[in-house]
């Protein structure tokens, strides 16, 4: 133990690491404000467009098919899941100007499909990820309570921005709104949503449009949609202490998820609300298996399954902004140089821009030193690696518990590899440890998203 | 809209029904037809989204399912008609769903992936009925002004013509799942919607694989033509008899009969659009609404004015007469250009 003024803790659960990570008291073992529930509530996120969603099985289900998002939900609130969220696509995801073909891709409107799984389902949460860019804070507002409305309480919001003008290209507005004032933008689009949801008259004067509007619905049963955001930059993270009442991060190792609920906390503190106003849910994928061993291997495979020879070619592309198709998967990083005003071309969220020309260099010479051909640097670099996460069922509910007494997270927001059966593992085995472990629900705190994610009344 | 002029052509081939008689795509969809080799309408019954039709929403239109109607309508009460017509959609086995929703104050990329997302979610049983908002209150909503009624009609046929290039803009047989090749899609089969207009454009493709009708039947209701204009009514797929139920059952069926004996020809007269769907309004939620409609179903069907109760598994086009979309590829739009551009310079 490290931290001298932390008392021995009581819950034997801790291992050395997390005793070293604590800087308060056993009571708030992160910081002074924060007592952890010590709960976990875990959420789906049905990815749509991604290259983690393995299609190249036999038991991978359609994308877009009624069926399988059914299948997935229905998978998920027998595990007392507390939200079940969809991505929002506002352009495909293009490689070298040209459509990407390599990864899933192609998905339903997320509210008009969440709309529909409030029929099939009592108590799970349903949250679209919506932009504040490309919609319309009235228009947006009114479908969200629609759907909050039809769930009973249910429906949820993960709050995103974006600003360039690429997709803009599917817009009236175009790319109409500067990188730097994106959270700005968002801002005001939210107070415009909250004032639609309180009934009120609207009269807004912003810098880029004018509302004049009127909320014209009844409160649901949780009050409001439930508002989630992602964005874990500086800017993000005050944006969501000031404003959300979940964030996601990124975060998901043990030390990072305790330096962001402290960040986190701080902010939140700091912007006049309760310490733990803001729920944490960092994104997670799980591999389970019976032993550590059989994981290990399960990993392996599903990482070959994610990167293939074609997507490993395709990465380097993106920075390299040529065609590489004449390189063996197997063999050494290519040795030709960038084109650098072709790399970095949008390819939708989660591809950056990257300084082509220093980067291919580092990774030439990262790959030499390490001895990796393209594919396994690939996999590599793609986040392919050992998770978190991964591991025998009892291992992972002892890690996940150890998080839970920490109070470093409130839940994971997990991405199965599979569809629609991804979960089923984690329902049947990791779930019942969980709950014999008392970290995880055994069964739904009420009907609305808010009450089952633990959050106070508005 | 100054879209490609052989897109364009394509595109509304399939659906221009002004000045043909529809009784061929009728019978060859196996449509329902009188012994005059008419079209039958299909009956609709029209739900106003109002937040006080959720406690009742569910059964009622279970129960209007089994009462023998063939589509519901959904109009703007509040809640937003596309999201209630996809909740009925899983409660729902064999009726159509149409919002009845605005092509003007909105987003016409989001308004198209919305409404193919429909027709995903009830394998195909999705329309829209077309709306074009002129209520003031509306568009200062969303930051605009008022358009006049003249502009109105034209961003109205705009925004129809760029939903077809959306929901057109994936092959049937897009996805290929090749996993000899890696590929998830083939963007080959793929084309930008490219849509320009006055006020829009929308570049494509769509976010959202072709659904299961390709091209959602797009109607327009006899109290809306005005607004939407002439050359939206034109280019959709049909108009939409009105009745109000407080009317009677006597009045439904003689509007009806005079709405289908106006039409000789086919129903489809001098620039008027084939009658697809008779839509009752009005419906009092307090008297017995599912027997009332019971009872009118079962009177105008044994009247023969009436399409039959729709079945389960039949698509709505083919319920309203409507000929299959098939999917009209454009290579000057195709998605994989660049590819084939730089293998040409190469």
């Amino acid at each position: 133990m490290t931290a001298g003024h932390w008392p021995l803790p009581t819950a034997p659960e801790l291992s050395e690491e997390a005793r070293a990570l604590a800087t308060g008291t056993a009571e708030h073992p992160i910081h002074p404000e924060h007592t952890p529930t010590g709960q976990l509530a875990f959420g789906v996120f049905f990815q749509g467009v991604n290259s983690s969603t393995i299609w190249r099985l036999p038991e991978s289900g359609d994308q877009v098919a009624w069926e399988s998002f059914e299948s997935l939900i229905r998978t998920a609130e027998r595990g007392k899941f507390a939200a079940f969220f969809l991505g929002e696509g506002l352009r495909l995801r293009e490689h070298r100007g040209v459509p990407f073909e390599l990864d899933v891709a192609g998905r339903p409107d997320a509210q008009t499909l969440l709309s529909a799984l409030a029929a099939v389902t009592s108590k799970i949460g349903l949250v679209a990820t919506q932009n504040t860019t490309f919609n319309d804070p009235v228009d947006l507002a009114r479908r969200l309570q629609t759907l909050d409305l039809l769930s009973g309480g249910r429906a949820g919001w993960n709050i995103v921005t974006t600003d360039n003008a690429w997709t803009g290209e599917n817009f009236r507005r175009g790319g109409y709104l500067d990188h730097a004032d994106r959270y700005t933008h968002a801002e005001a689009f939210v107070q415009v949503a909250e004032q639609f949801w309180r009934g009120e008259k609207i009269s807004h004067d912003g810098a880029h449009y004018t509302v004049r509007a009127e909320g014209t619905l009844p409160r649901s049963a949780q009050g409001r949609p439930t508002l989630f955001q992602a964005g874990a930059s500086p800017a993000g993270q005050d944006f969501a202490a000031r404003t959300s009442d979940v964030i996601f991060s990124p975060h998901a190792s043990l030390s990072a998820a305790v330096d962001f609920r402290r960040s986190i906390v701080e902010r939140t503190v700091a912007a006049g609300r309760d310490a733990g106003a803001v729920k944490i849910l960092p994104g997670a994928e799980i591999v389970l298996a019976e032993t550590e061993q059989e994981a290990d291997e399960k990993v392996r495979w599903v990482r070959d399954l994610q990167i293939g020879p074609e997507q490993a070619i395709a990465l380097l592309e993106q920075y390299w902004g040529r065609d590489l198709s004449e390189f063996d998967p197997e063999g050494p990083l290519p040795d030709v140089p960038p084109e650098v005003e072709e790399s970095g071309v949008t390819r939708g969220a989660g591809f950056q821009y990257a300084k082509a020309e220093e980067l291919t260099r580092t990774w030439r010479e990262e790959a030499k030193e390490k001895g990796q051909n393209i594919l396994e640097f690939a996999r590599v670099k793609s986040g392919a690696r050992r998770g978190e996460f991964t591991g025998s069922y009892d291992a992972v509910a002892d890690r996940l518990a150890e998080y839970a007494a920490l109070g470093a997270i409130d839940g994971l927001n997990i991405t199965p590899w599979l569809i629609p059966s991804g979960l089923d593992d984690i329902v049947d085995h990791l779930i019942p440890r969980l709950q014999e472990r008392g970290v995880y629900p055994e069964d739904y705190a009420g009907d609305t998203l808010r009450e089952n994610l633990g959050l106070p009344p508005l | 809209m100054t879209v490609a002029a052989t897109t364009e052509k394509e595109n509304s081939a399939p659906v221009t029904t002004t000045d043909a008689p529809t009784t061929d795509s009728a019978a060859a969809a196996g449509a329902a037809s009188d012994a005059q080799g008419r079209t039958l309408p299909v009956l609709a019954v029209d739900l106003v989204t109002t937040p006080e039709l959720l406690g009742s929403l569910a059964e009622l239109a279970r129960g209007l399912e089994d009462a023998g109607v063939g589509a519901l309508t959904l109009s703007d009460g509040g809640l937003h008609p596309i999201h209630v017509a996809s909740h009925l959609a899983p409660l729902t086995r064999s009726v159509g769903l149409l919002p009845r929703t605005d092509a003007i104050y909105v987003e016409p990329f989001h308004l198209a992936t919305q409404l193919m997302s429909l027709d995903h979610i009830s394998h195909g049983r999705a329309g829209w009925l077309l709306l074009a908002e002129t209520d003031p209150a509306v568009p200062p909503t969303v930051g605009r002004e008022l358009l006049s009624l003249e502009q109105t009609a034209r961003e109205a046929a705009d925004v129809l013509a760029a939903a077809r290039l959306v929901w057109d803009s994936w092959a049937d047989d897009a996805v290929v799942r090749d996993t000899e090749k890696g590929l998830y899609f083939d963007a080959s089969r793929l084309q930008y919607a490219d849509a320009r207009a006055e006020t829009f454009s929308v570049r494509g493709p769509a976010i959202t694989p072709r659904s299961p009708q390709g091209l959602l039947p797009v109607l327009v209701a006899d109290t809306d033509r005005e607004a939407v204009g002439e050359a939206a009514t034109a280019a959709a797929d049909g108009r939409v008899l009105d009745v109000d139920l407080a009317a009677g059952a006597d009045a439904v069926r003689s509007a009806l009969e005079t709405a289908l004996s106006g039409a000789e020809d086919g129903q489809a007269g001098e620039g008027q659009p084939a009658l697809r769907l008779v839509r009752l309004t009005g419906l009092d939620l307090d008297a017995d609404p599912l027997g009332t409609v019971q009872a009118l179903a079962a009177d105008l069907r044994a009247a023969g004015l009436i399409a039959p109760v729709p079945s389960a598994g039949v698509d709505l086009r083919t319920q309203l007469g409507l000929a299959p979309a098939p999917h009209v590829a454009d290579p000057v739009r195709r998605s994989d250009r660049a590819r084939l551009t730089s293998k040409e310079s190469a």
